[in-house]
């Protein structure tokens, strides 16, 4: 098993904070992991990348050319990643989505908590991790924040 | 005893390396990819000095090494220039100078995270004869073991000795265990408490440096075999070489794993010491394959050292795959074969 993902947004998107609640999940499952976060000098405003891997072999080297699975969350970021799509790429872009958001009431501060859901839905369904792992590795990183009910209802949505 | 399985970045296991390697003071000057082995190492309660400049935290290493401290320092890219004084001072008084180089791009301050650019900065910068110990990591549990023997190797031979690494994987976060089974070399002090020492770094004959110079040298040579290191990898049958080091190793190991899914007999040779480059277990391979192919993110950085290092007797051909400044996947490295 080898798993290439690349999650790609706007800096201040919370694009890292997906990356390592979903590399810290897979670790907990004794996968090998590698994440590599890529971002400008600008930390917000310029593309933020992250680069995770999964996989039951070591893993040499943290980058990559082509993506398993492609999160893309802001058209700067769409510009970027498009030489990683190949046609067996499974992608969540966030236009997409754009109704299931609207209906949900899901805002643009919760839409990286929402792409979270999407993606471990596929990470569930390849027993890569579980979602009570994620569950306290999101309630810890963003439980005391005051869009809480706002995320934990955005995963919810994602999830389905 | 290992370690338990962690997840760590490398920033993280090199200020657990410098920490379990006993060092107890840092001099530095916060440039990136190299802050966070700073604020890593203040974080978990470490003694610094934060310097005005990489001039600065150069020198403050060699005061204290001189001292007896088990002192280190961080830097990179324009940093690493300015540190090349320090360095080439600690070269030549034989000073147990650690620094841990993350490569950034260049020149100047290019770009802020990756390259293989400071090869020949880190082997052979400031003016002196390259006599220094550069060691190359290619995964995170190496970077951890070899900034352990660094500190080890510093204080036996008494010469520079730099762990040259980069962004990528100084930023990355990857599972490792620490090996904790080594054993420190003690720190002592070089002038002892109220001894008087007639020590230069200046000399006033053409005839006394050159004395100094070639009796380092003759030293360096001599620990040679002790301390360069390699790696070989899929090369008893091998018809063509890759040299690549740091983590383009790592991205060579893939492409060699698919290419010889393609029936191709490709493998390794992965310089682990830069200086001194083990040359012997280098000329046994290069002798007898078809070709050898230098793979680097520089313009030939370490191709120079490997074409100079080589047997002049051999005569195998040698390519090469050139991404100055710019990360190498294994993908890119495949490309090339087919």
């Amino acid at each position: 098993m080898f798993l290439k993902i690349l999650l790609a947004g706007d800096g201040g998107q919370g694009i890292q904070t997906i990356a390592d609640i979903v590399s810290k999940a897979s670790f907990q499952k004794n996968w090998e992991i590698s994440y590599i976060p890529n971002y400008g000098l600008e930390q917000r405003g310029g593309v933020s990348l992250a680069f995770v891997q999964i996989s039951d072999t070591k893993i040499n080297y943290p980058k990559f050319s082509k993506a398993d699975i492609l999160v893309i969350l802001s058209e700067q970021a769409r510009g970027r990643v498009e030489n990683y799509m190949q046609p067996e790429t499974k992608v969540f872009d966030y236009k997409d989505f754009a109704d299931i958001l609207a209906d949900n009431k899901i805002g643009e501060k919760s839409l990286n908590i929402f792409a979270l859901g999407w993606l471990v839905k596929i990470l569930k369904g390849q027993n890569i991790l579980e979602t009570d792992i994620v569950n306290l590795l999101l309630e810890e990183k963003l439980g005391l924040k005051d869009i809480w009910d706002d995320n934990k209802w955005a995963y919810k949505v994602g999830l389905q | 005893m290992q370690d338990v399985k962690k997840l760590a970045t490398g920033h993280e296991a090199v200020v657990e390396a410098c920490f379990d390697a006993g060092a107890k003071m840092m001099y530095g000057y916060p440039i990136t990819p190299t802050t966070e082995v700073f604020t890593g190492w203040i974080k978990k309660g470490g003694e610094y000095l934060q310097t005005e400049d990489e001039i600065a935290a150069g020198f403050a290493v060699c005061g204290g090494v001189i001292a007896g401290q088990k002192a280190f320092t961080a830097t990179a890219g324009p940093g690493h220039v300015l540190m090349q004084d320090a360095l080439s001072m600690a070269e030549g008084m034989r000073l147990p100078f650690v620094a841990i180089i993350g490569q950034r791009g260049g020149p100047s301050s290019g770009t802020v995270i990756y390259s293989q650019q400071e090869v020949t900065l880190a082997c052979f910068g400031g003016n002196g004869e390259g006599l220094r110990l550069v060691y190359s990591p290619s995964t995170i549990e190496e970077l951890y073991f070899l900034t352990r023997v660094a500190f080890n190797s510093a204080w036996k031979y008494q010469y520079p000795t730099i762990v040259l690494t980069d962004g990528y994987l100084l930023k990355s976060r990857g599972v490792f265990v620490a090996d904790k089974t080594i054993e420190n070399a003690e720190s002592y002090p070089l002038v002892k408490e109220g001894e008087k020492k007639h020590w230069r770094n200046i000399y006033t004959f053409e005839e006394e440096l050159n004395e100094a110079v070639v009796r380092n040298k003759k030293d360096f040579d001599s620990i040679k075999k002790e301390v360069a290191r390699s790696e070989n990898y899929q090369t008893d049958d091998a018809e063509i070489l890759l040299v690549a080091h740091g983590i383009v190793g790592g991205a060579a190991k893939d492409a060699i794993n698919e290419l010889r899914k393609k029936g191709q007999k490709i493998g390794l040779f992965r310089p682990i010491t830069l200086r001194p480059f083990d040359n012997e277990a280098f000329d046994k391979i290069a002798m007898r394959v078809k070709k050898v192919v230098i793979v680097e993110s520089s313009l030939g950085q370490l191709a120079q050292i490997v074409r100079a290092e080589m047997a002049p007797e051999i005569a195998t051909p040698i390519e090469y795959i050139q991404y100055p400044a710019l990360g190498i996947e294994a993908e890119k490295i495949v490309d090339y074969f087919l």
